[in-house]
């Protein structure tokens, strides 16, 4: 008899997003990928695409655009959808705040991190999705680790911590009420590591943004923001130059770069795994306002 | 041979207060997965609160209801490795009025960590999540005497305890317990070995945990059929049976049957993935194709030919119940099976199963958090097999298909319930 080859943590994980993938897939009526350009959703993309394969995707991928991403993030994206051949919805925010849905922020703290929540409901609504895959983990952040993997919203698109439904062995209820949606999280039990350690074994190709390059920066509460059209600096804050590279890809006014000359995926790994500071806490601005900012979001409609 | 997997499901559980999710923020601490800026964030939350010293429990309460109250509503999931061994560890709350979570959490696990205050002694949510965690089949139980400082490191203390624990544990049927001195306040035998405790010579919880035998995939293969992956080759449409190896293992050429139906073919195709093998097993998701071009879809189940399951449409089960609105004989519910929803009747309530004492006593009704005998008639057959022989399929859930919650956690076959 042939012999089995032995199993790895990450051949457990990925069976098991594949299987979350599939299970949604089956029992929701419209699906969409909510695709960042992030290393999160490239790899629950490329598990998607491995789940139905040799056929295609069953669902379409949705772009949350705010106008303030990275150009290498886009850029990426379009060449993707292109190689893969699949559907792109764009939701875009700039068009929130034309039709008067949103007031865009303005000053040198302005974001649209908070704007996008409405763009994303918005256009859940006019799409008529019922569930929407996302790429977030349970060890990012405290309220996300109390999260399911069928994690329910209701019709204002809030999400109630307190009355979860029960997942015992893998069994997910994804029964809706007209209005209702499902937020589907198929990577919840993988860790940054995970991610990366899987993009190595996959041969993922990730926007440039993740390895180190020369970028004009500056400082602002202990994170290098880098220079973008979209974020305007106090007086004091300089512009220099530095070699970076960014742990998180979200919007360029709140995603943070670290210092770093990590220029391959290994190099990644590595560094990575020596770090005494946590992904969000390196990078991301938008969870520093106070302790409980993500499950606040959450609670409103966020990813 | 079933093959070890490298995931061990871990959940803490005990009676409030008694330190899980302390002990939790300890073993991530101790064991280096905790980052500068996480510490520093439980440091400022702790000076917040009051706290003398650092309040490692801030670390697994996440929601802002948990903090501001001091306890554990719903389980957190975290992830550490213990020399080599990926750790999923679930926290579960410790009050009556969130059993249904922690049933959640426990149902599937591997292992528990059950805690015990050594001040307070067993505790009567000491005997029921003991109970539940027998009755949820895990087949290991680590149970930690914590704050074993505030009774003066005192060896009688501990030994009282574990007797205790050892009477509870053979009452509700739990055969393997192991049971440990900690201060996970101070980080004794849990990671570091204490220097307090000079008559334990016994392992720390971090020793136990990896030591563990690994799970085992249970040997009869069952796959429900998640979606069938239809495509063109070469003019002939290509089917295949995509779904997750739930139990066992299939090779190519195997024999199997196609449950509910009954019709049978032979493995001619194993796709892990794209890469196709002679031999996949549990927990790997696959796509099998089979020889003959047999009626299988979403909701069928791929068996082993030499150990087909019964089917019947009457079910005798043991179900934790999870909502508000009571249980009461005549309800009208979904049973889920793998990947197939069948409507059934709860025909009987034949008893509710009173934790404290593990008698069963008669009832009328059961509320949330209770624990029932009950008696299902399905719509069609669903596969009969008892959670005892296996929990891929024993393992079912129920749903009011009125408000759509998740109402019951079921255990199939009467047997599950340990005998007063």
């Amino acid at each position: 008899m042939t012999t089995l080859t032995e199993l790895s943590t990450l051949d457990v994980l990925e069976a098991e997003a594949v299987h979350v993938i599939r299970e949604c897939a089956a029992e929701c009526e419209r699906p969409v990928l909510l695709f960042s350009g992030g290393k999160d959703s490239i790899v629950l993309t490329h598990l998607a695409v491995k789940a139905f394969a040799p056929a295609g995707l069953p669902f379409p991928l949705m772009h949350v655009d705010t106008g303030h991403n990275f150009d290498e993030v886009v850029a990426y994206r379009d060449a993707m959808v292109a190689r893969l051949d699949e559907r792109l919805i764009v939701a875009s925010v700039e068009d929130s705040i034309a039709q008067g849905r949103v007031q865009d922020e303005t000053g040198p703290r302005a974001s649209r991190n908070r704007l996008q929540t409405t763009t994303l409901l918005d256009a859940i609504a006019e799409h008529r999705f019922t569930a929407c895959f996302g790429g977030a983990r349970r060890d990012e952040e405290r309220s996300r680790a109390k999260e399911r993997f069928f994690s329910h919203r209701d019709a204002f698109g809030q999400w109630e911590p307190r009355n979860q439904r029960a997942e015992p062995w893998s069994l997910y209820n994804a029964r809706l009420k007209p209005g209702e949606h499902l937020r589907v999280f198929p990577l919840s039990n993988w860790t940054e590591i995970d991610v990366w350690a899987y993009i190595e074994r996959e041969g993922l190709e990730l926007p440039s943004i993740y390895f180190a390059h020369e970028r004009e920066v500056f400082e602002r509460d202990g994170m290098l923001l880098a220079a973008h059209p979209a974020v305007e600096r106090y007086p004091h804050e300089q512009l220099f130059t530095e070699t970076v590279r960014f742990r998180t890809v979200g919007d360029a006014t709140c995603t943070g770069a670290i210092r770093s000359t990590a220029a391959t995926v290994r190099e990644v790994l590595v560094e990575t795994r020596a770090s005494d500071v946590s992904e969000r806490g390196a990078s991301r601005a938008d969870d520093r306002t106070s302790e409980a900012a993500m499950e606040d979001r959450k609670r409103n409609g966020y990813f | 041979m079933p093959l070890e997997t490298p995931l061990l499901r871990v959940v803490a559980v005990g009676s409030v207060d008694d330190g899980k999710s302390t002990l939790i923020g300890r073993l991530l601490h101790d064991t280096g997965h905790l980052t500068r800026d996480q510490i520093e964030a439980v440091e400022e939350a702790s000076r917040r609160r009051g706290r003398k010293g650092v309040d490692l429990a801030l670390l697994t309460d996440g929601l802002r209801a948990e903090r501001e109250q001091g306890i554990t509503i719903d389980a957190a999931y975290r992830s550490f490795e213990a020399d080599g061994r990926r750790i999923l560890l679930a926290d579960a709350p410790g009050h009556v009025q969130y059993t249904r979570n922690m049933v959640t959490a426990a149902a599937g696990s591997d292992v528990a960590i059950l805690l015990v205050d050594a001040a307070n002694g067993i505790m009567p949510q000491t005997r029921r999540h003991l109970a539940l965690c027998a009755l949820l089949g895990l087949r290991e139980i680590i149970a930690c005497v914590n704050k074993i400082d505030l009774v003066g490191y005192d060896e009688a203390r501990f030994r009282e305890i574990e007797a205790g624990l050892g009477e509870v544990a053979a009452g509700v049927g739990c055969r393997h317990l192991t049971v440990v001195p900690i201060s996970a306040l101070e980080g004794a035998n849990v990671v570091e070995r204490a220097k307090t405790m000079p008559w334990y010579a016994g392992p720390t919880v971090l020793e136990l945990l990896h030591d563990l035998d690994p799970p085992i995939a249970e040997d009869a293969l069952r796959m429900p059929v998640q979606w069938v992956v239809r495509h063109d080759e070469g003019g002939a449409d290509v089917r295949g049976l995509a779904g997750r190896i739930e139990s066992g293992m299939v090779a190519v050429g195997d024999e199997v049957v196609a449950l509910p139906s009954g019709v049978s073919s032979r493995v001619a195709r194993i796709d892990v993935l794209g890469e196709d093998r002679a031999v996949a097993s549990a927990p790997l998701s696959v796509a099998l194709h089979l020889e003959d071009d047999v009626d299988v879809a979403r909701g069928d189940v791929i068996v082993a030919a030499d150990a087909v399951p019964a089917l019947a449409d009457r079910v005798e089960a043991t179900v934790a119940w999870l909502d508000e609105q009571p249980l009461v004989p005549g309800a009208r519910l979904e049973l889920r099976q793998g990947t197939r929803s069948v409507p059934v009747i709860v025909e009987a309530l034949e008893a509710r199963l009173e934790l404290d004492t593990l008698e069963h006593e008669p009832a009328d009704a059961l509320e949330a958090n209770d624990i029932g005998l009950i008696a299902l008639h399905a719509a069609a057959p669903i596969v009969a097999e008892a959670y005892v022989a296996n929990r891929a399929l024993g393992g079912v859930i129920l749903v009011d298909p009125g408000t759509n919650r998740t109402v019951g956690v079921v255990m199939l076959g009467g047997a599950a319930v340990p005998a007063a």
